[in-house]
């Protein structure tokens, strides 16, 4: 429980999984929990619609462990990608510390992934954070699907100064799923430990 | 890094703790928690004859969540805030107020608790905290010592592989 004892400072780090509608987000926080050791995992809260769309949010907070004293915890959440459900996406992002933009592969979400990344600068921007300052991660996910393509295509449309780490993934079978949490967990601890 | 919005700890965490305690006694809840905007659960406590609590972190995260929407919907209507939420159930209640700008109490009851009573002792409950959390500082930054990226990094390799 995360009562705070000030003497034993905790380190708590948002991590938020953003992208378009359907690219896979929950089902990378899914893989996360199934595959982590169970002590070092809360439970799973998913905010979904009856079709297992995610409706406000799916959070699950993960133990890293003790570093030089500090109890350091990450709490992963993930955003609806469904255009309609923005409100909710904002009030997400509050207080973010690291994000994981989650691309579709499919060659007709081309366009919203290209949307997704303008409505996640224009969100940041509403709470006064410019995309650029904070730890940004791209997953290239559904590389398994026909016709799925081609990665420099997918980086053009989000990420065209080519500035973004990026892992592809095929999040339902597990695959690039750990990778990304680590690239993005790595990021985000460094730029912690430089005092921002 | 989300932290806290209060730093709650000392004399204020005393002075928290005795309140929720009497809060819990006059009104015979079965738990109450303080918990911030962000959702951190600041302090705790739960009547002695009470059942194992459900995971509070995960309670903690929807209140506040919770909070925040309706919020964003106070707003939209022109409200500067709606103060408090009741959430009734066949076996139990879920109430949450306001304590300042800053925190919400939440009382979780049986149906066997009058609402009144619970309503009536929290209202002066929650005075006497957004007191107490008002004269709260921020937390000192922490500082960070050169090998904190290697650690980290070692231990997300021990976890993520
Ligand atoms: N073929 C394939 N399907 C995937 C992959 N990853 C996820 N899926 C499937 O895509 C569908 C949508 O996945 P979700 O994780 O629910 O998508 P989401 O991004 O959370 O969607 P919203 O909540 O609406 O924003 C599910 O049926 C997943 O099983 C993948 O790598 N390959
Ligand atoms: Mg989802």
């Amino acid at each position: 429980m995360s009562t705070i004892n000030f003497a034993a400072r905790e380190i708590n780090c948002k991590i938020v999984y953003y992208g378009p509608g359907m690219s896979g987000k929950t089902t990378n926080l899914k893989q996360v929990f199934a595959k982590v050791p169970e002590q070092l995992r809360g439970d799973m809260v998913s905010l979904a619609t009856e079709d297992e769309r995610t409706l406000f949010f799916d959070f699950m907070p993960l133990d890293l462990g003790t570093v030089q004293g500090f109890k350091t915890r990450f709490h992963l959440y993930t955003v609806p990608g469904q255009v309609f459900y923005n409100a909710s996406r904002k009030l997400i992002l509050r207080g973010v510390d690291g994000i994981v933009f989650v691309a579709d592969s499919a060659p007709n979400r081309l366009r919203a992934n290209a949307e997704s990344m303008r409505n996640l600068r224009e969100n940041l921007a509403e709470h006064g954070i410019d995309v650029k300052e904070v730890p940004l991660v791209l997953q290239i996910n559904k590389r398994d699907i026909e016709g799925a393509l081609p990665i420099e295509m997918i980086r053009a449309v989000i990420d065209p100064k080519k500035e973004l780490l990026w892992q592809e993934a095929v999040a339902d079978k597990g695959r690039g799923v750990f990778e990304t949490l680590k690239l993005v967990s790595r990021l985000v601890l460094e730029r912690l430990s430089k005092g921002e | 890094m989300i932290e806290p919005s209060l730093a709650l700890y000392g004399d204020a965490f005393d002075q928290v703790e005795k309140h929720l305690g009497d809060l819990l006694e006059s009104t015979g809840v079965r738990y109450c928690l303080l918990v911030d905007r962000k959702g951190f659960v600041l302090s705790h406590k739960e009547a002695l004859w009470a059942p194992r609590p459900p995971a509070l972190d995960s309670v903690a995260t929807l209140v506040a969540s919770n909070a925040a929407a309706t919020a964003a919907l106070a707003n939209m209507l022109g409200e500067r805030t709606f103060s408090e939420q009741i959430h009734q159930g066949e076996q139990g209640t879920l109430y949450v107020e306001s304590v300042g700008d800053m925190a919400l109490i939440t009382l979780i009851f049986d149906s066997s608790v009058p609402l009144g009573r619970v309503k009536v002792h929290t209202k002066k409950t929650t005075l006497l905290l957004a007191d107490i959390l008002k004269d709260i500082k921020d937390v000192p930054a922490i500082e960070f010592d050169d090998d904190f990226g290697a650690n980290a990094a070692s231990l997300l390799d021990d976890l993520l592989g």
